[in-house]
């Protein structure tokens, strides 16, 4: 019966798992103990790392490499709205689900490639700044937790059947939580500019 | 002549009683950047997922005038927050955005976007039905997705640069720049 629950509902019991890990995490003060033992991490990504260097000394190439970032964004936002309206029933509705979700996904993947690599550069440059800042970690949180929705409940969802055979307020929701989820990261990234 | 009279425009502006709120109140500053920028992933984002099907990138199997039509509306929103935030953001700042080179660069290829999306448009148009299923848009079509993505990509980039003050008037001695740039005062003393 477990192998089968196991089988059955893998995603669910994954996500369980991660929340279970959370909540140790946060129950057993491990974040407050993990938090400090990062800064000499950061440091080394700002002084010493090669990113950190291109990033303090040359201004023009943090801010193209900025640019990337925002273009990336834009990019994973564009593939994001479209399934995801598209699963709510708002755009391309004579379009089948599974072309628009299977097409988006590779655009959304290569995106998301180009977000992190730019984003890491973008951090390295001001890594003992967004250290202190609380924004920059809702941001990484935002991120996992998008990534982990995308590749291990959205997308196997999605590929398991056709989409009729699934319940549509599980189609609602997996499209809902994703804009959201994905504004969040690009809300929080923009504010760290702010802090 | 029309840098002194840009400058003087901006000037005015800038002595409005609005556009001192703008600058001035932490929120309303930062809400309206963070409009324009997150309309990126609707305007630009659905921009992107057109060029890139008439690349035959993505959604090859589906009729790119089809992509291009539904995806039109959403586009066309985002497009016009970005530019109601975007002439906020220059009413707040009409004299630095005036003086910057990179501003400029920014409204030279914005126009030169929007000839391009017109022209891409009308010869989609022109070109419907005879190609619609094809994997990958025609050769003109597909030079105007291409020219689409370098603009908006350098768009991006112009607006990013904006607040980088590398080449800010004080610290420019190059004619050429300072002219380009439209910084009066520097160009006058020299």
């Amino acid at each position: 019966m477990v192998s089968n629950i196991l089988n059955n509902y893998r995603s669910v019991v994954g996500l369980a798992v991660v929340l279970l890990v959370v909540l140790l995490i946060e129950l057993f003060e491990v974040r407050a103990a993990i938090y400090p033992v990062l800064f000499p991490f950061f440091e080394w990504l700002k002084y010493s790392s090669w990113i950190g260097y291109l990033g303090t000394t040359y201004g023009s190439v943090y801010a193209t490499v900025q640019a990337g970032h925002l273009i990336s964004m834009a990019v994973i936002g564009g593939a994001v709205l479209v399934t995801d309206l598209r699963l709510l029933g708002v755009l391309l509705k004579d379009i089948p689900s599974e072309t628009i979700t299977e097409g988006t996904h590779k655009c959304f993947k290569y995106s998301l490639i180009v977000a992190i690599a730019t984003g890491i550069f973008c951090a390295a440059g001001v890594a003992d700044k967004v250290y202190y800042m609380p924004v920059f970690w809702v941001k990484m949180l935002a991120l996992l937790a998008g990534s982990c929705f995308m590749f291990f409940i959205k997308q196997p969802l999605l590929n398991s059947r056709p989409h009729e055979e699934i319940e549509p307020w599980t189609m609602r929701l997996l499209a809902v939580a994703s804009i959201l989820v994905w504004f969040t990261v690009a809300a929080t990234g923009r504010w760290i500019g702010f802090s | 002549m029309i840098n002194e009279l840009l400058l003087q425009f901006a000037q005015w502006l800038e002595g409005q009683e609005y556009s001192q709120m703008l600058v001035s109140g932490y929120y309303s500053w930062n809400w309206l950047e963070a409009t324009h920028v997150l309309t990126l992933m609707v305007s630009i984002g659905s921009l992107f997922i057109i060029d890139f099907r008439m690349l035959g990138w993505i959604l090859p199997d589906v009729p790119a005038t089809k992509i291009a039509d539904r995806l039109h509306k959403p586009m066309i929103i985002g497009f016009v927050i970005m530019f109601i935030t975007g002439i906020l953001l220059v009413y707040a700042k009409p004299v630095e955005n005036v003086q910057s080179l990179w501003f400029r660069i920014k409204m030279l290829l914005l126009v030169f976007a929007f000839i391009n999306a017109w022209v891409f448009n009308s010869r989609m148009r022109a070109a419907e039905g005879t190609w619609d299923s094809a994997r990958v848009a025609p050769k003109p079509l597909r030079a105007g997705a291409i020219i689409s993505l370098c603009l908006w990509c350098t768009v991006v980039a112009m607006g990013r640069f904006i607040p980088y003050d590398w080449v800010d008037c004080p610290k420019v001695s190059n004619t050429a720049i300072l002219w380009a740039a439209g910084c009066v005062n520097e160009l006058n003393a020299l």
